[in-house]
């Protein structure tokens, strides 16, 4: 409960605190985004606070979905479907295939919380209030106008990527293979380990 | 709108993830919310990128999503093989060692 | 018809291909190309073939890309230094020493890992990682004489990441670069033959705490890219040096990018995954960890605030003090109190991390040369250490608890002697590479101002050096227990790798001029 008063404290600062333009009649897409940041923060705070592990995963998916609406906002497209096609599509059902390897309980789980309670939410208070002072220090002034421009699209992302960012895009090939050939590893049993060799 | 509404929300979501690490005891659980911390970082960088008109922000939010998946591929199977070994996957039972 | 101005249009369309400087780059290339070769060498190779071909491509290709990193040596030294591949990479001194060193220690890591006469049945690591430990599966595995072979591709992978680090010229590189080191390290810490749910354990700790602290790297770019509207490291720095608003976008960036990087170097406070990831993993891991790792990471800072933030000088030297007195301050108290070698070496490893910021702070182009001197030194006699480590056995495995290496000195004067030479180099006793770099990074502090943080380095010091030579004292003033470990005579492999340790200690403490020198013009970076 306490969670989501704060979301929607949090949302009206957002609201009143808009200066420039739109602050008047808030657009389409501002409306879209203080909605969907509303969902994507209460799900984020469920995703810590839930006493449910399964529940967790679940919603992350809300979490990570919510935030690929916010990529689609700000016109990052491309973005946006990666998110959904990576993040939803490939993280969450590996962690879940994980959650069920590890036998983990359906249901509720009083053991999920660490008993360093305190001094997580003192630090992360501490953390949000220099972030938050940052951001406000940063950018009061900014504007952003978000009507226009198809800048988001993957031809436009796919140019840069090819043209000026190939050499981590390679080497991202190479940890991929990495990560691959360290799974394995870690969880084939060998099906000739009698040792006749392959 | 203001794009600061955007940063907010990723430095709320980034916070929220960073104490979700220190308070969750299951190693999974724990993981989620780094992938939470990441996706703020993601969400940060593509409203630079909109703000500053060039996409090396988004570019490296693709990034990010890549390493991520990497990571959760290492990540679980070092959770999975710990877990055969010792039947639970809780981060404070990890205690054959000294914090 | 059409399908002509299709083609054209095509044509038209087709990004243009951007120009790589495949030589520039052969050094990373070839790694990654040895690294790719070992997977093919594991799918391809029959199983009894695999050991000796895996060693054969690992070695010869780290040695083509040292040979490629000398060859690359005359043209930075013409030129100065260039970037190359659309910016992602500096080819400069530091990017050349750094990998020249990296690579020699990597021959070295491999070497050790290699070592199968220590263990019997077997090397350093699980006989079959997938298997649970103490297993019927594993038991099975271990009498068939399997050997977990792909550590040699992980490893080289690994050594891949470490050798782009430091040349990274762009955040996003150096992120990448971090997580192609990392990943393949975090695997490789738990894989340990003896004592397997440790080593998992540590593997588990390192993955995790090694996430969140790559979460705040990455934030912290987010925040300078938000700044500046690059992460090219000389756009940043062309953006610091400009307006004063939005300082604190900047100095939390700043920060949360050196929380990352302070973590890989295992700099207090974000240390506490070194003791038991160190004392967990494989100790030929260790040792490649504690010294490759350690040199990449320290590439990488230099490279960051060097460049990247040379206007930010008076912002981030009270930061990085603070950080530098802590560490050293830390791993030298909490080194006195260890009862396990590895661990002891760990904090030790700590501290050391703090001397070599000193270096580092004086942000001066002295501060550099002397901080990649004392990378060679420290490298060097920590995987010799590390080694030496590896031959003290007993029934369970290495004997790494300290009061088993009481007498050791009487019973085999020769190794206890050779750890000897190198706890007296970790303390920085006068002829050994260690008081020659200490001399070299406090000098460098001095000049640059700092000089606090020289009256605390000498004291850290002279703290550590008691312990160093404590253990020293244990090992050849003690009685021998009677059922004490016994020194395993290794093959030619690990003999090599400390042989090379002990000369490179000794030379570079007799005649460490020539290095120092090479190190001088080395340390220039390219903007």
């Amino acid at each position: 409960m306490t969670a989501g008063l704060a979301a929607a404290t949090v949302a009206a600062a957002d609201l009143s605190g808009r200066g420039g333009p739109g602050f008047l009649s808030p657009t389409g897409a501002e409306v879209a985004f203080v909605l969907i940041g509303l969902v994507v923060l209460g799900s984020a705070l469920l995703v810590v606070t839930t006493s449910q592990i399964v529940h967790a995963a679940l919603w992350l998916v809300v979490t990570l979905g919510g935030l690929a609406a916010e990529y689609l906002l700000l016109t990052a497209e491309f973005i946006a479907w990666v998110q959904v096609l990576i993040y939803i599509g490939a993280v969450v059902v590996l962690l879940l295939f994980g959650l069920m390897l590890t036998r983990a309980p359906i249901g509720r789980s009083t053991e999920l919380d660490s008993l360093k309670r305190w001094p997580a939410v003192l630090v992360a208070v501490g953390a949000t209030a220099t972030l938050l002072t940052v951001v406000v220090d940063a950018f009061h002034s900014a504007y952003l106008d978000l009507g226009k421009t198809d800048d988001g699209s993957a031809r436009v992302t796919g140019e840069s990527l090819f043209r000026v960012w190939v050499l981590p895009f390679e080497v991202l090939s190479v940890l991929l293979l990495a990560a691959l050939i360290g799974a394995i590893v870690l969880s084939r049993g060998r099906a000739d380990a009698d040792g006749k060799g392959r | 709108m203001n794009p600061a509404n955007y940063l907010y929300l990723a430095a709320l979501l980034f916070t929220v993830g960073a104490a979700g690490v220190l308070l969750r005891r299951n190693a999974i659980v724990v993981f989620m919310c780094v992938e939470l911390m990441l996706n703020a970082t993601n969400l940060a960088f593509v409203t630079f990128a909109r703000m500053h008109g060039n996409y090396d922000g988004q570019v490296i939010a693709f990034f990010t999503m890549v390493v991520a998946a990497a990571e959760v591929v290492v990540g679980l199977s070092i959770i999975i093989a710990i877990f055969r070994s010792r039947r639970t996957a809780s981060v404070d039972d990890a205690n054959l060692m000294k914090w | 018809m059409s399908s002509g101005l299709q083609l054209a249009a095509d044509a038209a369309d087709k990004v243009p291909a951007p120009s790589i400087e495949y030589g520039k780059l052969s050094p990373m290339l070839i790694v990654f190309g040895i690294a790719v070769a070992g997977v093919l060498v594991e799918a391809f190779v029959p199983r009894k073939a695999r050991y000796v071909t895996h060693l054969v491509v690992a070695l010869g290709g780290m040695a083509a890309a040292f040979g490629a990193v000398l060859a690359l040596i005359p043209g930075v030294k013409d030129s100065g230094g260039e970037i190359a591949a659309v910016g992602a990479v500096a080819v400069d001194g530091p990017t050349l020493f750094l990998q020249g060193t990296l690579l020699l220690l990597g021959i070295v890591s491999v070497l050790l890992m290699a070592e199968r006469k220590l263990e019997p049945g077997g090397d350093a690591f699980a006989p079959q990682a997938a298997a649970a430990p103490g297993s019927a599966q594993e038991k099975e595995a271990a009498a068939a004489g399997l050997r977990q072979t792909e550590v040699y591709p992980l490893a080289m992978f690994a050594l891949g990441g470490m050798l782009l680090f430091p040349a990274a010229n762009d955040l996003l590189t150096l992120f990448v670069a971090l997580e192609v080191m990392s990943l393949p390290l975090y695997l490789l810490c738990g894989l340990a033959r003896r004592r397997r749910l440790l080593s998992q354990e540590a593997a588990l700790k390192y993955f995790l705490l090694g996430a969140f602290s790559s979460a705040f790297f990455l934030f912290g770019v987010a925040l300078l890219y938000g700044y500046s509207g690059s992460v090219r490291l000389d756009r940043i720095a062309v953006a610091t040096g400009g307006a004063m608003d939005n300082d604190a976008l900047l100095l939390i960036g700043l920060a949360m990018v050196a929380v990352g990087l302070l973590f890989k170097v295992g700099a207090v406070p974000f240390h506490s995954w070194t003791p038991d990831v160190y004392q967990g993993a494989p100790t030929p891991i260790t040792g490649f960890m504690a010294s490759a790792t350690k040199v990449a990471a320290f590439g990488a800072l230099l490279r960051f605030f060097y460049v990247a933030l040379p206007g930010m000088k008076w912002d981030w030297r009270p930061m990085m003090t603070g950080v530098a007195i802590v560490t050293m301050v830390v791993g030298a108290v909490i080194a006195i109190t260890q009862t396990d070698v590895k661990r002891m070496l760990a904090y030790s490893s700590i501290a050391h991390a703090g001397f070599i910021l000193t270096g580092m702070i004086a942000a001066n182009e002295a501060g550099a040369s002397s901080t990649l001197f004392y990378l060679v030194a420290y490298g060097f006699v920590t995987l010799g250490a590390f080694a030496v480590v590896t031959l003290v056995r007993d029934a369970g495995g290495e004997a790494t608890h300290l009061s088993r290496w009481a007498g050791l000195g009487r019973r085999s004067p020769l190794v206890a002697g050779v750890f000897a030479v190198f706890l007296l180099a970790f303390a920085g006793i006068p002829l050994t590479s260690g008081f020659s770099g200490k001399f070299a990074v406090f000098q460098a502090a001095a000049d640059g101002g700092a000089g606090s943080l020289v009256i605390v380095g000498v004291l850290c010091s002279a703290i550590a050096a008691f312990f160093y030579v404590r253990v020293i004292v244990l090992m050849f003033f003690s009685e021998p227990r009677a059922d004490g470990p016994t020194v395993v005579v290794p093959s030619v492999m690990t003999t090599a790798a400390i042989a090379l340790g002990v000369t490179v200690t000794v030379v570079l403490g007799i005649v460490p001029q020539p290095v120092l020198d090479l190190a001088d013009k080395a340390a220039l970076f390219v903007h």
